[in-house]
């Protein structure tokens, strides 16, 4: 009895991997939504949650503040469609990479910010402790979702696997 | 026999290299899309940011050199006060130590400096923050930002909701005895809109990053307690 369940699961996995991709591109796609519409309503306050971690001098800040809720929808829109999609998860893995450090620098200085990950953002009122350690793990976790996908980026229900008009199997191109 | 096995098999391999080599275009021109995509995504973003950016403003009367921030008092001491309308802690902040800031201008011994920053303008539905500071600035305008700022506080929107009509806005100032008509049409037309964005993005610019912030000649203080603020400028004035 104890010898199959192993050998039961081991069988499954090439059947539940093509859908745990999908699950896990849906999720990224649907946390870059997130993350670009709360803050592209108010482009100047992404720029000032950019300016608040201190690193980048004030002019750059505020461009990357402005540019980054437009690229985080497109990653979103491209993850959603399935277009692209090893790259797309390279891209946001890069990004969650730069993101977990910035927050971990934030930490490291002592600065007591909102991340402004997802709107919001800057100094932190008195008497609210920042939540760099919930915030890293979120990411970490979203850096899973995109490490899968770069392993496995052939998903069901994507343009990549339409454009191919393969069914989706192990290929080690692409 | 064997020879025309190896035919096929040549045909077979060469139909696998023009597949893969399809593959690899296709693979390519996907990726060139995508990487446009975001490139052009973050372009947009640049441009509707740089759009939004308005270049020139006019400053109320009795601001600071630069506009920067409205003047109240004239002692040694200069203490900058950054607030945002709808930030509670501001409120907050005036509840318990306006009054004596206002006695110590009345002292003569301070020279505030109010910079009513647009910092919340994501937690109300139509950009209050900026819509009531451009107010502040049309009351300062006239010499009545104090009283106008007090006001506000007073009827504080909370965070999350649609703040304060610009009608209400107008009552409030009418409220203090400012001329109706006049402060009516300057709230209506957002004369001083500008000027609040100039005002905020220079406090971030010199790494305010919330509200409120207190900063006695240039040195931020923490504790803003009256008697905090009491011993910060008593520090300052040595």
């Amino acid at each position: 009895m104890t010898v199959t369940a192993p050998r039961t699961r081991a069988l499954r996995w090439p059947a539940v991997r093509p859908w745990l991709g999908t699950a896990a591109r849906l999720g990224l796609a649907a946390v870059w939504l997130l993350a670009g519409a709360s803050k592209v309503d108010d482009l100047a306050a992404a720029g000032r949650a950019v300016n608040a971690y201190q690193v980048l001098p004030y002019d750059v800040a505020t461009v990357v503040g402005a540019a980054l809720p437009f690229v985080e929808l497109a990653l979103g829109v491209l993850l959603l469609l399935g277009l692209a999609t090893r790259l797309t998860a390279g891209i946001s893995a890069a990004l969650l990479v730069i993101f977990i450090t910035g927050i971990a620098s934030a930490w490291v200085r002592g600065l007591a910010i909102d991340c402004g990950c997802f709107g919001s953002g800057g100094q932190l009122a008195e008497g609210q402790a920042p939540s760099y350690l919930p915030e890293i793990l979120r990411d970490l976790g979203f850096l899973v979702m995109a490490g899968f996908l770069l392993i496995w980026p052939r998903t069901p229900v994507s343009v990549d696997g339409w454009l191919t008009g393969e069914p989706v199997v192990e290929d080690d191109d692409e | 026999m064997s020879s025309r096995k190896g035919q096929k098999g040549a045909a077979k391999v060469v139909r696998q290299q023009l597949a893969r080599e399809r593959r690899r275009r296709r693979t390519m021109w996907v990726s060139v899309t995508a990487v446009a995509v975001v490139l052009i995504a973050g372009l947009i973003g640049w441009g509707v940011w740089s759009s939004q950016k308005s270049d020139e403003f006019t400053a109320p009367k009795n601001t600071a050199e630069g506009g920067t921030g409205v003047v109240v008092g004239s002692g040694p001491v200069t203490v900058d006060i950054y607030e945002d309308f709808l930030c509670p802690v501001c409120k907050q902040f005036q509840d318990t130590t306006g009054g004596t800031v206002d006695q110590l201008i009345s002292e003569g011994r301070i020279r505030a400096v109010y910079h009513p920053v647009a910092y919340l303008n994501r937690f109300s539905t139509t950009e209050y923050s900026t819509r009531s500071s451009a107010a502040s600035g049309c009351a300062a305008d006239e010499g009545k930002f104090a009283e106008y700022a007090k006001a506000l506080y007073q009827r504080q929107p909370p965070e999350g909701s649609a703040g304060l009509t610009d009608d209400e806005l107008i009552d409030i100032g009418a409220g203090v005895g400012l001329n109706r008509d006049d402060f009516g049409s300057c709230v209506r037309d957002g004369t001083f809109k500008a000027w609040t964005e100039h005002v905020t993005d220079t406090a971030s610019r010199n790494n305010v990053t919330g509200t409120p912030t207190v900063i006695i000649d240039g040195q931020q203080v923490d504790d803003r307690s009256p008697e905090g603020i009491r011993a910060a400028v008593e520090a300052a004035g040595k």
